[in-house]
């Protein structure tokens, strides 16, 4: 840390041109240690294994073990590539929806290539997805060696147990990587393993499997802001589809329809639970603000404290952290409260009002050219919920791809303050028109200030 | 009878460029030096033709032969009958031949406001921008008091009004004979002052009476004023041409309102200027009353027809992302 440190403080110091020569020097480095690494190449064989059980469970998985690939099939260039694997002796092959996006809802533009650890390629046909736990099943035209199973009574897992990924980072070439079962999140609104073990991107889709090889789950997020935090869907899940795919007669040509069913399944899902109890009404300034605290959603709160500023901000923002992927231009499923309450003994009741107005004015509800969802259509008014008069705007939005699913934006003003002032915005995306009314009537109602002595 | 005539030489926007008294008839027009009216016109012939009287007792223009004739109403003539209105072109030169008995238009009543000129409207525009940015500055000021931005935005905006006034004037001067810069300033002065009023009456309005309309399309009284302004810079450089510049100034507003409408249209996929009216003012400025909740979630819900008629509509968005490599 102490060198980490002094190196900021000399790069900082010296000019442009010797950090240019200092970059010049890195890059001989580089270059040197390169070399280096060709010259040992010839000693690599005598390097110790890492761990006799992952070498053991690579070789044993790899026959089973796949690149997955999405190509454009106008001149079939490479658009997103992830892992997958085959299921028991079938030709059935587990990965994650989000690799697959493209082929369920674009598949006039898409096709779907594997690659097996032979490099032997071939056609994939998509046949079930699962959008809320990000899981697909797609057929290819060779068999498993029957490595992977799925298990009927899901393994239990005891926390810090080794688990083993194995997948295609970063399209690099088959890999496998140790890490520990660190128990089961709740944030997402369905269950997910911690797995604290390196998984990249390209990994996605692969199997998690215990040392026995019997299968935990299926590589799908990490962290970026942490450290080894992965996540993995627990094989229920896929042994849920599993049967749903084995029991659907075609599969659909085009996924609309299917993930829009499931994205309607999940909103009824989310708003019940977010409206299951009366919003928990927190205090900022004089006012009461609506906010909701749970596995789910959380909240931050943050202060301005500009110097020399004549006014101060006081800001709570909620946030679901986890919304479901549905393609590389729309994620959704997430609501967002955030409260903004603004105060000044400096400014005079005129500038404040700017001060307000300008705040007001920065809130967008998006473009109209949006491929996924349709301009916003708004209402706005000026209401008073009993407790508190306020300015309303509500803006409303359609997805273009799939009927009856919403975003819905409400954003307050309150009014009756000469020099505080209170901007409350609401952001639920991806829920039924009754549910978007519902969540936005229970947020306007709990906007409120203290009973005046 | 010995009555003098006039032969006027006049430039293409029909003002005389030259006059010339001649006593007797015929007038002789040409090239040449012998002629009464000599023409520098190398489109003219020597001996190009000649102002006699007519049969009936008026003027009448003869081609004496020459290359080009007598030009009039868009045709070549040999002869042509003439009165005090006529312009006929010989060569490349326009001419109206008038006799010393013409009745002239009676004179106009000079409106013209003498002592409001130079100095007194110049300080008058320039202190009105000046005070307005300040004020505006100081409204929209929210950091620590800084003297110097108040400063650089005053000195800005009298920058540009400067660049915007010299140019009226630099055509004043070019078209109308004298700059008038002091009344041009107070054009502009009166201009911004017009808009700020608007900007601040509008806004209140709308806020006190939730009457949103003026803030959904203020930006068009705003494009009036504008006009209005265009107008009154245009008056200064041509006073005798009122009327066309009334209509032309009418037909800058509405193009201007239209292209706005146009603009917000395709770039916001509405008409009006802004989505939402986010002005806000002291609670002492509204004057209407509060609506209930359900009022609001009444209207909400008869957004859902025009979401979903919108959405059946394609979108011809560029194509983008994809390339994610998960």
């Amino acid at each position: 840390m102490a060198e980490k440190t002094t190196l900021v403080r000399v790069l900082r110091s010296i000019s442009a041109r010797l950090a240019m020569l200092l970059s010049l020097a890195a890059a001989l480095l580089l270059l040197s240690s390169l070399a280096l690494a060709a010259a040992t190449g010839s000693e690599q064989n005598r390097l110790p294994a890492p761990s006799s059980t992952a070498q053991k469970l690579y070789h044993s998985a790899q026959n089973d073990l796949l690149q997955l690939r999405i190509l454009l099939k106008n001149g079939r260039a490479q658009s997103s590539v992830g892992s997958g694997f085959l299921i028991g002796l079938s030709g059935l092959v587990v990965t994650n929806y989000h690799v697959v996006s493209q082929l369920a809802l674009k598949p006039e533009i898409y096709v779907g290539e594997y690659v097996d650890t032979h490099n032997k390629r071939g056609q994939v046909e998509l046949l079930a997805v699962d959008v809320q736990h990000d899981l697909a099943v797609v057929r290819i035209d060779r068999t498993g060696t029957g490595f992977f199973k799925v298990p009927e009574q899901p393994p239990v897992l005891r926390q810090g147990q080794y688990l083993y990924s194995l997948g295609n980072p970063l399209d690099l070439g088959f890999a496998i990587s140790e890490g520990a079962y660190n128990g089961v999140i709740h944030r997402g609104f369905y269950d997910q393993l911690m797995f604290t073990g390196p998984i990249n991107a390209g990994m996605s889709g692969g199997p998690c499997v215990l040392v026995d090889g019997r299968l935990a789950g299926v590589n799908v997020s990490k962290r970026l802001d942490g450290e080894l935090v992965s996540f993995l869907v627990p094989i229920r899940f896929v042994q849920e589809l599993l049967k749903k795919a084995t029991a659907a007669k075609k599969p659909p040509k085009d996924f609309h329809e299917i993930v829009g069913q499931q994205l309607l399944a999940h909103q009824a899902v989310m708003v019940d639970r977010v409206l299951a109890e009366p919003l928990t009404v927190k205090t900022l300034g004089k006012y009461k603000v609506p906010v909701r605290e749970s596995d789910q959603m959380r909240c931050w709160g943050v202060s301005s404290d500009k110097l020399d500023s004549p006014y101060t901000v006081e800001q709570i923002k909620c946030a679901m952290e986890s919304s479901l992927f549905v393609s590389g231009e729309l994620r959704t499923g997430q609501i967002s409260i955030n409260h903004e309450f603004t105060k000044s003994d400096k400014l005079g009741a005129w500038r404040f009002s700017e001060l307000a107005a300008k705040a007001f004015k920065r809130e967008g509800f998006g473009a109209h050219k949006d491929r996924s969802l349709t301009g916003p259509a708004c209402t706005e008014s000026f209401v008073a919920n009993g407790n508190l008069a306020m300015r309303a705007v509500l803006c409303v939005r359609a997805y273009r791809k799939f009927q009856g699913l919403y975003d819905f934006a409400v954003l307050t003003a309150s009014t009756e303050e000469k020099v505080m002032n209170l901007q409350s915005r609401l952001d639920v995306r991806g829920v039924s028109y009754e549910n978007g009314l519902r969540v936005s009537r229970s947020f306007l109602e709990a906007i409120g200030q203290e009973k005046k002595p | 009878m010995s009555a003098t005539y006039f032969v006027e030489t006049l430039n293409r926007n029909k003002e005389v460029r030259r006059r010339q008294a001649v006593d007797q008839l015929p007038i002789r027009i040409g090239r040449g030096y012998d002629n009464d009216v000599i023409l520098d016109d190398p489109h003219a012939a020597a001996h190009h033709a000649a102002v006699e009287e007519g049969a009936d007792g008026g003027l009448l223009v003869r081609d004496l032969g020459s290359r080009n004739e007598i030009f009039h109403g868009g045709t070549r003539r040999k002869k042509l009958a003439i009165d005090g209105q006529t312009i006929f072109r010989l060569g490349q030169t326009s001419l109206r031949v008038r006799c010393a008995d013409f009745a002239v238009d009676d004179e106009v009543a000079d409106g013209a406001f003498y002592a409001w000129e130079g100095w007194a409207p110049a300080m008058t525009g320039a202190a009105l921008i000046v005070c307005l940015t300040v004020l505006n500055t100081w409204v929209g000021d929210t950091k620590k008091f800084e003297l110097i931005r108040y400063l650089i935005a005053a000195v800005t905006a009298l920058g540009l009004g400067m660049v915007w006034c010299g140019f009226w004037s630099f055509a004043n001067r070019l078209f109308g004979g004298s700059a008038r810069l002091g009344r041009h300033l107070f054009i502009l002065g009166c201009g911004f002052t017009a808009m700020q009023c608007w900007g601040l009456v509008s806004g209140a309005v709308a806020y006190a009476l939730s009457w949103e309309l003026f803030t959904r399309y203020g930006s068009h009284v705003v494009i009036a004023i504008l006009s209005a302004m265009v107008f009154y810079h245009l008056l200064h450089i041509k006073p005798d041409r009122a009327r066309l510049l009334t209509v032309s100034a009418v037909a800058m507003a509405l193009l201007g309102s239209g292209m706005m409408l146009m603009t917000n249209y395709n770039s916001n996929g509405r008409l009006r200027d802004q989505l939402f009216m986010h002005e806000h003012y002291p609670p002492a400025m509204r004057l209407s009353a509060d609506k209930p909740l359900g009022h609001l979630l009444r209207d909400a819900a008869t957004l859902k027809a025009n979401v979903d008629e919108e959405r059946t509509k394609s979108v011809d968005g560029d194509e983008s992302g994809g390339n994610d490599s998960e």
